[in-house]
């Protein structure tokens, strides 16, 4: 009698093991990266140092989550990135492909997720979600609102940073990027204070990959602008997925190119479709409590 | 052989880098809510821009050629012309739109923006050929420190916003123009560290 065995596919095993090896690799260069470290230090000391202290409004706290998690966590990535180009003629015979190598990379925002949760962690923690500083949105609306300001962006801005190591040859790219961004957000925030029922300018603000829900009003109380967070979260996210699809691109060939093609496609209309939803959803004109 | 100099200098870098400064700074004009916060990171990036006037792709070739840093330097620093000219075209749109700043302090801290980030170049191109990425990140994460922590706003202040208490920025950009006047003196004459340092025991 004989036994008819389905072969084995050795090489999927031995990809995922050598994922796992430059993953883990590429983690440890990470974590020691001077801008990460620093990045670290002072969003811990940042939470830290806002313990106890009644804030007018959460965003003006989170922001800077954002800016040291986020933008600081895209330019080290966006160095990391870039560090393998000067090796490439010795990795480039390595019988590993780029795309690869690049989901290695991508793998690392996984360390300033993790950072973000923690911090988002300590923040519920320091400051409840009872507060009125967090404005007039539902319990579950306020999760999302600092999901969105602080986890989400320490994952999308490292990410970011790898997509943009790939295909962007200027040195100075992730730090141009990254005040452009500041800048974007600070207009767009500024536009809102003073067109808050506009549903145009709502479309600009959430345009980003961090925005701002409430704002400190100067006749007291704190105001909560147009757009549904839970929806902008799902914005944030399809803009992670199109990150990481940009940077597996870079290099992709045949079949693994087309179809990464195709998923920057739906990805793609998925963020449209939510950041159309994020806009239509929530509160329909500011609210003030 | 100032043309010569001037060509293999990374104008790309530097007038892109400008260029979306004036943008920064043309949003900061249209909508003045937002000026303070947006001249000082169109301002840091002027400095940035500043950084990159001294990459020198193939330093490898160029630094042992007769001409020394002095003249090198010299030549490349007319590449300043375009981080300034482009701040002046900020500044000139602000005063249009009738934004009510500080003038000479304005002009002052954009001096001091450009004149930071090509001494830190010069501090760098001691080292490497290519400061620009190094020597701007370091410029911009200084010069946006007090926006990142709000701390060192009580301190120190880099741009002179109308109406604010505390420190004048004036004070610190004199302070920052001296020292980098000395930094690229010392720098382009090739002693970047102390001459008891540089000798090997």
């Amino acid at each position: 009698m004989t036994t008819a065995l389905a072969p084995a596919r050795p090489q999927t095993g031995v990809g995922r093991t050598t994922f796992v090896a430059l993953a883990a690799r590429e983690m440890r260069r990470f974590v020691v990266n001077p801008v990460f470290l620093f990045a670290v230090v002072i969003t811990a000391w940042w939470t830290w140092a806002g313990r106890g202290t009644a804030v007018a409004d959460i965003g003006l706290v989170n922001a800077f989550t954002a800016i040291f998690l986020g933008g600081f966590g895209m330019m080290a990535t966006f160095w990391l990135t870039r560090s393998m180009r000067a090796s490439d003629p010795v990795v480039g015979v390595t019988p590993v492909t780029l795309p690869a190598r690049t989901a290695a990379l991508c793998a690392v925002a996984i360390v300033p997720f993790g950072c973000g949760c923690l911090a988002l962690i300590a923040f519920l923690h320091f400051h409840s979600a009872s507060d009125p500083a967090y404005g007039a949105f539902s319990p579950s609306a306020r999760i999302a609102v600092v999901a969105g300001q602080i986890v989400v962006p320490s994952l999308g801005g490292p990410l970011l940073g790898v997509a943009l190591g790939r295909w962007v040859r200027f040195p100075g790219a992730a730090l141009v990027l990254f005040l452009v961004l500041w800048s974007w957000v600070s207009l767009v925030t500024v536009v809102s204070g003073s067109h808050p029922d506009s549903a145009p300018v709502a479309v600009l603000r959430l345009f980003a990959g961090f925005t701002f829900f409430a704002l400190h009003s100067d006749a007291g109380g704190v105001t909560a602008w147009r757009g549904s967070p839970w929806f902008f979260l799902g914005w944030q996210l399809a803009l992670c997925a199109i990150a990481v699809l940009v940077a597996l691109l870079r290099g992709a060939e045949g079949r693994v190119r087309t179809r990464i093609i195709r998923a920057l496609a739906i990805a793609g209309v998925a963020a449209l479709v939510m950041l159309v939803l994020a806009a239509a959803g929530g509160f329909t004109h500011p609210v003030t409590a | 052989m100032a043309g010569p100099v001037l060509r293999a200098g990374a104008w790309p870098a530097v007038a892109g880098i400008s260029g979306v400064a004036v943008v920064v700074g043309g949003c900061g004009a249209a909508f003045p809510a937002a000026a303070t916060v947006l001249f000082p990171i169109c301002f840091a990036l002027l400095a940035a821009a500043a950084a990159f006037t001294l990459d020198e792709p193939a330093s490898l070739v160029v630094d042992v050629t007769p001409t020394g840093p002095v003249r090198r330097t010299r030549i490349r620093a007319l590449a300043l012309l375009a981080p300034l000219a482009a701040g002046a075209l900020v500044m000139l749109a602000a005063a249009m739109r009738g934004l009510a700043l500080p003038w000479a302090a304005t002009g002052l801290a954009l001096a001091g923006n450009v004149l930071l980030g090509f001494a830190a170049a010069c501090v760098v191109r001691t080292r490497t050929g290519e400061p620009g990425a190094t020597a701007g990140t370091a410029v911009v994460l200084v010069l946006m420190a007090p926006s990142l922590v709000p701390q060192v706003a009580r301190w120190v202040r880099t741009f002179p916003a109308p109406g604010a208490g505390g420190p004048s920025s004036d004070h610190v950009w004199w302070i920052v123009l001296a020292v980098c006047v000395v930094a690229i003196a010392i720098s382009i004459r090739g002693r970047s560290l102390p001459r008891w340092m540089s000798s090997v025991p």
